[in-house]
Parts: structure tokens; C-alpha cells; sequence
């Protein structure tokens, strides 16, 4: 405080050269004042990889407020290495980061070590690390402001507890009343969980390095849209890959890739509004003890209320129809977004990934049999085979499935459903929506020695004929299907009842339970 | 003049920047030692010199680990004996710190609020039950909780402000000498982590290991001389606990080797020494490389087991597992501890991606590994129970069928477990298959499954059980 005050009293006496010959030893003197750091801003290059979340089922929504998913960001930095022992902060990495996953290549020296620092700068660490050291209390009594010097005398855990002129006291920290007001911020407590490497060079150098990581805090899905034709055999089917990101820093001009395919992770993401909930008493001077080290992620999301955080995704950035390319990952699907894009913080962004104009499909009302007369609404399916010579053969990642069919001018949504992902060859079935206009019941019509007959009924109230099948839902060791009224066929170990019902007509199953 | 306040703008920051580089609280720590376990437990040896006077003397130890298991202090000093040992580290919130000043007399400063003046006055605190009764002159007052602020003298004798261990000692002579305290301390943690970079067309990985050290006892260490010890220390008496711990079934083709790395041992465990000294600051991760091999044979592979009588609605993807050795010949040629191996393939244009990753145990040189790094995009199984009748009372006859497809355009090998054939009754057999399986233990049959590139295969098997 008192040299500041010095330095600058002085200074307001100088020349206007003698100034900037200041400035510039200054200037100079800072980097040494770090003593042996080097600090990394950002990233020259930067490739975005977005894996889906492990545990994310096909239908289940991309949830914004949580994203379980995770990426490997991969940047490439030049730094300068000085000779001897020094420490390279790697500032601008994601907030979400796995410090365990990081990798360094390029460094000509090799690492020492590497450390993730979680100790960040917050009135909690701002106050155990000013133990000892004389601070200000402020207070606002009747309108003015009042201030007093203190020294603190009490660690972070339990009340703010000050040594004043007078004596002791344990300071409120009322919000309209009393403050604590630190001078300056100690040494190594950065806004941001923050990469650090230790290196012990023989002599000065300049590196390229790449770093790599995972990070949690990221998810991305196929959306497909799929527009009945008029002849209602074929669909124009369009997707899009959905990624997202709720991590705080932001990747400008990336190289972008999400993966399909199942990714084995031993954890999971941690939960943004988890708080720690232990009762230890925490003084208001001091500020809540910061979440457990481990894992680190989402610890720079604390800020956000739920409500806010909405708002700051809602932007939603829907990119030129360029579509992603596909390759090859090992056994996993990788897309590539064309272009270097930015993966912005707290956004979602959606990317073409296929465009396939009249996909033959078919439509079948679909239910399933128990055996009694316990039978449910029958569900309408979309039905396409992943084929080349059926208008796909391509690999289809997993993802919601919205179905359109035009009313005028205007595609209106008929159904919606999802699917897992869907390698080349597989058979794609999308329940879409419940029938209304075709039911079935079941009439338990009579009942023997060990039996009991049943009339299966499926109508059919469309104007214009319907595919049916009944998948028979049974444990045949329990009991055994007889004397049915018509042939069924057996489909991946399953008997199906399919019937094409008349428009505005009906059909029927009889059949025997016995046991 | 606009020029001068320009500058007094600019240099004003720089000034306060420099503000920031003395180190608050010096810490009492002298020369470090941290032993670090795998379960959450470090054993730390704090050598600092003292000046002690002969006879009776109270030492304090500050700094020590807030985590700090007090009960296993154990203090060397030449020609010293301890007499007793405290662990202070009393939290003191403002009610406690009210109970501590019962009897004792406080300022007590008023203000009033329309006016700003304060009033000070002498008070005596009688007592602080659900509320603080004063005397201040010859009147008792309860004390309000917004009335005053309340200015103590002094601090209670036993407030500390960092975990301090103090200990009375009996020395038979006065002077400086180098005492050694060593305790075990909890909010410690190590792992290892593999990054393992996999080449499926040379069928090489190329393994870095680094070790992950946790610190979140509350306390950092400087300058510390740090030793990892691959191993839990403190045997789990209750055994219940290990037994039925849940832990998911691991791929076929893991087998603990029986080799002895090179490296340093302390009875059953390998320890790792870092080299040189380190700093381990709370909430600090930490890691530091102690494996880098290349070109060790590794294969990928294609592995499902089937719970017995299940069955899908839906094909569902077979696990990718990856196939290496920890061997002298032909593998790591290291022991590996416990931790997560991340494994990572180059993409088109060369850059490593991320394809999964699998922890593993404690590791020996010369065990075989299977990792499940994932399930493969394009090779399903869609097992199904076909048919299931009853022989007789307790002879039921199960045949499954798997219909496994690939839409890979290369040929695969899909290692097909049936298990749970040892479920409740004994006795099961195969009394007829399509292909040829092999008998894995009392539990599962296993099949080596071709299937073609772009193609599919069906095994069938029907099953003779007790059920």
C-alpha cells in the first residue's frame, strides 16, 4: 500500500519519456515478479471430440441443465520453456477437465509433473490465506461509512474471528453492515481450475506442445426428422447431429468430431447442483466450504442458478446445411464437422449429418400378446431397413425421431419416437405414437380342462388398410398355444400374428392356452 | 495533466500486482516425508529442530494435517520423553465463542442507529443459555443479537487458527536438537493412470503410466520427499464387507501373472519414490510419469456373455476388448498398479481420439489383461430362447439361438459366453450345439464365433438343466 502510494506520488512529478522508460522496466519486471512461471493463455489450435453420455438412453432428452456427456479437447500451444525448473500455467482449459486424463506431448525436456490446482480464489481461500494479515472491516453505521483495521485471527472453519484496537471480536458480515475488505490477492489462487507442468529444462527453448484431455460437461445426439410422402410408402429423411456444451470456456474455431458407439467409462458426471450438505457452521465473512476436490468439474458452474443458466444456452446456433462427415474409429462411428467451428460455452449447436430423400418405409400397427386377454393399445411403427438398396445403408448413431406428414403447405408432427444406433443391414423400428383409430380386444369366448380359448379382434377404423402384427409375449414352459385360427410367423424366436386388416373392417385370432 | 492521470491508472495495477508475491503465513513444517497409500491414508514424518529448555516444556506443533489421525503421533527427540500430547483444532463459531467468555468481562459496543454514536460499555457475562445474559453495572441485560457488538479481551487460550498438535515433553537437557513427529494422516490418495495408445493395424500399444496423488487433507506440504506405496495398509477385519462388494464382471481373458518387476519393494508392495522433492498443495491433483513403453503386442477382440435364459428384443452391440500382457517378453514388463487405463486410437488424419477406458486392480508383471474399452457400432448379438420344454419333473431342455451380425466390411471373432449353468442346480450339459463350444468352469460354455465380413452367423445350443 504505502509503496504504491510512493511510486505513484513520485511518478506524477516525471517527464513524459522518463514515463514510458518506467513503464517499460515495468513491463519488464513482471514476468519476473511470476519468479520462474510461464503462463499459457489460450490454445493457437484446438479439435473438440464429443462423446454422447455413457448412460443416456436413445429416447431419453439431452438434458441442458446437466450435460453427462463428456469431450477430448485436444489443443496444440507454443510455449517457452526456460531453462531450469519452471512451472507453465495452461490457462483456457475446460472448467469440466480430468486432470488424471491430460496428456502432454512436445516437450523437449519431458514433464516433471503435472498439477491441477482447485484451490481457486474464493472468499473462503481469499480468508485462510490472509491468516495474520491486517485487513479492513467496514461498516455502514446510520448512513455512513465507517472503517476499522483488523488483523485475522482465526482459520476458514468456524466463526471470522478478528483482532481489532480494542480486542476480539467475531465479525457478522451482515450484507447492508459490516464487510471484510482484503489489499490484494495472495499469491497462487486462480479464478479457474487451472494446468500446471513442472519442467526441468537443460537449456532455454521454445515447444510446441499438444495437450489433450477429457472433460465432462458435454453431450451431442442424431435428431431425425423423417417426412411421410403422400403415398405414405416412402419418407424424406433428414438429421442432424445436436452438440452441446455447458462447460464456461468457449473453443473458437475448432476442428469439431462427435463419436457414436458405446465408450466404457469407469465414472460418471458429476452433478451441477450438488452441494455439499454437511452442517459445519460457516460464517458469512468466509463463505461456504467449495465442493470436495474431486472430481473438479462443473466447480466454476456453482454461480449459476438454474433458471439463468437456461437463458444462457438458449443459444441455439444451427450451422449451414454442410453435412458431417463419417470415418472409422475402431469399432466407434466418427463425424467431422466440416468446417472449424466454434464450440461455444453454454450453447448448442446442430450440424446436417444426412439428407435422404424418399426412404421406403412401411407403417405397422404393432402390439404385444401376454397369452390372457390382457392385451395393449396397439402402436403405430415406422419401419425402414438400413440398406443400401433401401434408400440408407449407412450408420444411423442413436437419437430422437421426429415423423411429419404435410397438411397443405405445412408438415404437421405425427409421431415421434427414437432410435439406438443402428449399424448397417439392422432392421429400424420407430414406435412413433399410440393408435387411436385401430384397437384390438381379446374375448376369453371359452374355457376347457386345462384351457382356456381366446378371440383376438384387431379393427380397423381407417379409411384405408393397416399392417398388423402381434408379437406373442409368452413363457412357453409355462404354457403352450394351440389350435390357432391362422398361421403365425416366427421372427428372432418370437411368434407374430401379421394380418393386413380392409379399411373400416376387422380380423380375428382364435386361439387355446393350455398347461 | 490528462497524460499524468493516464499513467497513475496504469502503473497503479502493476504496484498492486506486486503486492501479491510475500507468502501470508510462513508454514512451522521443517524437512517432510509423505508416504502415500491407496486407501485415503498417508504416513507423514515432519522433522523440524527445536530449541527446548531442559525439563518440562509445552511444544507446539502447528501446521500439521487437519486430517491428522492424532491417536498415531509418535515423537523422536534425543534425550526427551513425552509426558502428554493435545490436538487442538477446537472450531469456534460465535456461540462457543460466547460459552468460552462466560464469567469473563467484555466491551460491549452500541450504536445508535438514527444518531451513528457509539456507547461503550464494561459488561460481565453471566451466562450463554439459549441467549446471553450480561451484567453491565449493577443491571442485568439479555443481550440482543443485533444490540452490540461484543469486543473480548482475549482469545480463548485453546483457539487455533491452523491444526496444531501440542505436546508436553520432559527433556534432561536444554538446547536445540532435531525432533521427528510422525503420524498417519487420511485425505490422502494416489491411483495410477494409463493412457494406452492402441495401433489395431500393427497390433501395438504404446503405454504411458502416471501416477495421480490427491491431497485434500486440508493442509499442503513444501518441499516434501514423497513415496507412493502400491497397496492398501490396514487389513479390513470385516470380511463380509470385501465379500459382497459388488464389482462387475470383468471380460474372459484376465489372469494375474506370477513375475517380479524391477522395481523397489517394501514387503508385499512396490513402492514408487518421486524423484527429487515436490510440493503438495491441498486440493492440489498431482501427477508425475513412471511408465513409457512402445510397441508392446496388444489385439482387439469381440466378447458377450449371456445371463442364462436371456434374451433381447433388440440386437445389442458385443463389448471391444483389449488384449495385452504385463510380461517381461512380449508386455509392459512392469507391474501396474491400480488405476484406469484410457486407450486412444489415431483417427483418419492422425490425431489420437478417445475410445474408452477400464480400471483395473493391482496388477503383477506377466498377468494377462482383456479390457472392455466399449461395445463395437457394428457387430450385434441378438440372443433368443427359442424353445424350453420339460422333460420330466426336473429335466427341462432350453435352446437358445445367436444370431450375431457384423457390418464390418473384415471377418470377426466374437468370443459367446453362455453363463449361469451352475445356477441353483448342477448338472447342466449340451446335448446338442451347432458349432463346437468349450466348457469354461462349472458356470459358462464358451464358443468361438466367426462371423464374416458384412455377414452374420447363428449358433444354436440347447441346454439340458435341473430347472
Amino acid at each position: 500500500m504505502i509503496a504504491a502510494r510512493v511510486s505513484a506520488h513520485a511518478i506524477s512529478r516525471l517527464s513524459r519519456r522518463a514515463w514510458h522508460a518506467l513503464l517499460a522496466v515495468l513491463v519488464a519486471l513482471t514476468p519476473e515478479l511470476a519468479h520462474g512461471q510461464v503462463v499459457s493463455v489460450a490454445p493457437e489450435r484446438v479439435a473438440v471430440t464429443i462423446y454422447r453420455a455413457p448412460n443416456r438412453r436413445a429416447d431419453e432428452e439431452l438434458d441442458r441443465n446437466w450435460l453427462q456427456g463428456y469431450a477430448l479437447i485436444t489443443e496444440r500451444r507454443t510455449i517457452a520453456i526456460p531453462a531450469g525448473r519452471a512451472t507453465t500455467r495452461l490457462e483456457g482449459v475446460a472448467a469440466g477437465i480430468l486432470p488424471e486424463s491430460a496428456i502432454i506431448t512436445g516437450l523437449p525436456s519431458g514433464v516433471r509433473e503435472k498439477n491441477l490446482d482447485a484451490d481457486l480464489l474464493s472468499p473462503r481461500s481469499l480468508y485462510a490465506r490472509s491468516f495474520g494479515r491486517p485487513v479492513t472491516i467496514r461498516r455502514i453505521i446510520a448512513g455512513k461509512t465507517v472503517e476499522e483495521p483488523a488483523i485475522i485471527r482465526s482459520g476458514p472453519d468456524g466463526a471470522a474471528v478478528l483482532q481489532t484496537r480494542e480486542g476480539f471480536i467475531a465479525a457478522n458480515c451482515t450484507p447492508l453492515e459490516e464487510s471484510l475488505v482484503y489489499d490484494s490477492v495472495p499469491a497462487g489462487l486462480p479464478a479457474q481450475p487451472t494446468l500446471s507442468i513442472e519442467t526441468d529444462a537443460p537449456t532455454a527453448s521454445t515447444a510446441t506442445i499438444n495437450l489433450s484431455y477429457l472433460a465432462w460437461g458435454f453431450d451431442w445426439q442424431a435428431n431425425y426428422v423423417a417426412t411421410m410422402r403422400p403415398d405414405g410408402q416412402s419418407a424424406d429423411l433428414f438429421a442432424w447431429v445436436t452438440l452441446a456444451s455447458s462447460d464456461t470456456t468457449s473453443f473458437a474455431d475448432a476442428e469439431t468430431m462427435v463419436v457414436a458407439g458405446r465408450v466404457a467409462r469407469e465414472d460418471t458426471a458429476p452433478d451441477p447442483d450438488e452441494r455439499e450438505d454437511d452442517d459445519t457452521f460457516s460464517s458469512s465473512c468466509i463463505g461456504q466450504p467449495p465442493p470436495p476436490p474431486s472430481p473438479p468439474a462443473y466447480a466454476a458452474m456453482g454461480g449459476f442458478v438454474s433458471g439463468a443458466r437456461t437463458e444462457e444456452m438458449a443459444d441455439i446456433i444451427v450451422t449451414a446445411q454442410r453435412r458431417v462427415s463419417q470415418e472409422e474409429l475402431g469399432d466407434l462411428k466418427l463425424y467431422r464437422v466440416p468446417d472449424r467451428t466454434t464450440v461455444a460455452a453454454m450453447a448448442m449447436k446442430q450440424v446436417a449429418l444426412l439428407n435422404r430423400p424418399a426412404v421406403p418405409v412401411s407403417i405397422v400397427y404393432i402390439a404385444r400378446l401376454y397369452g390372457d386377454d390382457d392385451v395393449n393399445t396397439p402402436t403405430i411403427a415406422l419401419r425402414a431397413v438400413n440398406k443400401k438398396e433401401r434408400g440408407l445403408g449407412l450408420p444411423l448413431p442413436a437419437g430422437p425421431v421426429a415423423v411429419f406428414q404435410s397438411r397443405g403447405a405445412a408438415n404437421i408432427l405425427v409421431g415421434e419416437g427414437s432410435i439406438t444406433d443402428k449399424a448397417v443391414g439392422e432392421d429400424v423400428e420407430v414406435k412413433v405414437a399410440e393408435a387411436t383409430q385401430v384397437t384390438i380386444d381379446v374375448d376369453n369366448a371359452d374355457s376347457g380342462d386345462h384351457w382356456e380359448g381366446y378371440v383376438l379382434t384387431v379393427r380397423n377404423a381407417n379409411p384405408y388398410p393397416i399392417r398388423f402384427e402381434a408379437t406373442v409375449d409368452l413363457d412357453e414352459a409355462d404354457s403352450r398355444l394351440q389350435r390357432m385360427s391362422a398361421t403365425l410367423m416366427r421372427k428372432d424366436g418370437k411368434r407374430i400374428w401379421a394380418v393386413d386388416v380392409p379399411a373400416n373392417g376387422s380380423r380375428t385370432l382364435s386361439y387355446r392356452l393350455s398347461w | 495533466m490528462r497524460g499524468r492521470i493516464m499513467l497513475a491508472a496504469l502503473v497503479w495495477p502493476a504496484a498492486a500486482s506486486a503486492q501479491t508475491a510475500p507468502d501470508p503465513a510462513p508454514s512451522a513444517q521443517g524437512d517432510v516425508a509423505v508416504t502415500i497409500y491407496n486407501n485415503d491414508l498417508a504416513l507423514i514424518q515432519d522433522k523440524r529442530v527445536l530449541t527446548l529448555p531442559a525439563g518440562r516444556s509445552r511444544q507446539e506443533f502447528a501446521d500439521v494435517s487437519a486430517a491428522i489421525r492424532p491417536e498415531t503421533v509418535t515423537l523422536g527427540a534425543a534425550g526427551t520423553t513425552v509426558v502428554e500430547q493435545n490436538f487442538d483444532y477446537d472450531l469456534l463459531t460465535p456461540a462457543k465463542l460466547m460459552d468460552k467468555a462466560v464469567g469473563q468481562t467484555v466491551t460491549l459496543v452500541r450504536t445508535n442507529p438514527a444518531t451513528g454514536i457509539e456507547t461503550r460499555d464494561s459488561a460481565r457475562i453471566l451466562a450463554n443459555n439459549g441467549g446471553t445474559v450480561v451484567q453491565i453495572g449493577d443491571r442485568i441485560e439479555i443481550l440482543g443479537q443485533y444490540g452490540a457488538r461484543v469486543i473480548f479481551p482475549s482469545l480463548p487460550p485453546n483457539l487455533r487458527a491452523r491444526p496444531t498438535l501440542s505436546i508436553t515433553l520432559d527433556s534432561a537437557a536444554g538446547g536445540p536438537r532435531p525432533v521427528t513427529l510422525n503420524y498417519l494422516s487420511r485425505g490422502f490418495g494416489w491411483k495410477a493412470d494409463y493412457v494406452a495408445l492402441f495401433d489395431e493395424g500393427a497390433g501395438k500399444i504404446d503405454v504411458q503410466g502416471w501416477i495421480t496423488l490427491t491431497n485434500s487433507s486440508g493442509t499442503g506440504f513444501a518441499n516434501a520427499n514423497t513415496l507412493l506405496v502400491a497397496g492398501a495398509v490396514g487389513g479390513n477385519d470385516d470380511d463380509n464387507q470385501n465379500r459382497y462388494n459388488y464389482s462387475p464382471p470383468r471380460p474372459r481373458g484376465n489372469q494375474a501373472g506370477t513375475e517380479t518387476a524391477g522395481r523397489e519393494k517394501l514387503g508385499d508392495f512396490y513402492v514408487y519414490p518421486l524423484a527429487g522433492r515436490t510440493t503438495i498443495a491441498n486440493a492440489q491433483t498431482k501427477q508425475v510419469s513412471f511408465l513409457d513403453v512402445g510397441g508392446v503386442p496388444a489385439s482387439k477382440g469381440y466378447f458377450y456373455r449371456n445371463p442364462w435364459l436371456g434374451k433381447l428384443d433388440e440386437a445389442k452391440s458385443v463389448d471391444t476388448v483389449l488384449h495385452f500382457s504385463s510380461s517381461r517378453d512380449g508386455g509392459l514388463g512392469d507391474a501396474l498398479p491400480a488405476g484406469t487405463v484410457r486407450v486412444y486410437m489415431r483417427d483418419v488424419r492422425g490425431a489420437p481420439q478417445f475410445i474408452g477406458e477400464s480400471a483395473i486392480p493391482h496388477t503383477p508383471m506377466g498377468s494377462r489383461l482383456a479390457l472392455k474399452t466399449g461395445e463395437a457400432f457394428d457387430v450385434k448379438i441378438l440372443p433368443v430362447v427359442e424353445k424350453r420344454e420339460q422333460i420330466s419333473t426336473y429335466v427341462w431342455r432350453t435352446t437358445m439361438r445367436y444370431k450375431l451380425t457384423n457390418a464390418r466390411p473384415q471377418p470377426v471373432t466374437v468370443e459367446l459366453a453362455q453363463a449361469g449353468l451352475d445356477w441353483v442346480w448342477a448338472g447342466t450339459r449340451i446335448v446338442d450345439e451347432s458349432e463346437k463350444s468349450r466348457r469354461d468352469g462349472a458356470d459358462e460354455v464358451v464358443w468361438q464365433v466367426a462371423v464374416p465380413g458384412k455377414g452374420e452367423a447363428t449358433v444354436t445350443a440347447t441346454f439340458e438343466t435341473r430347472y
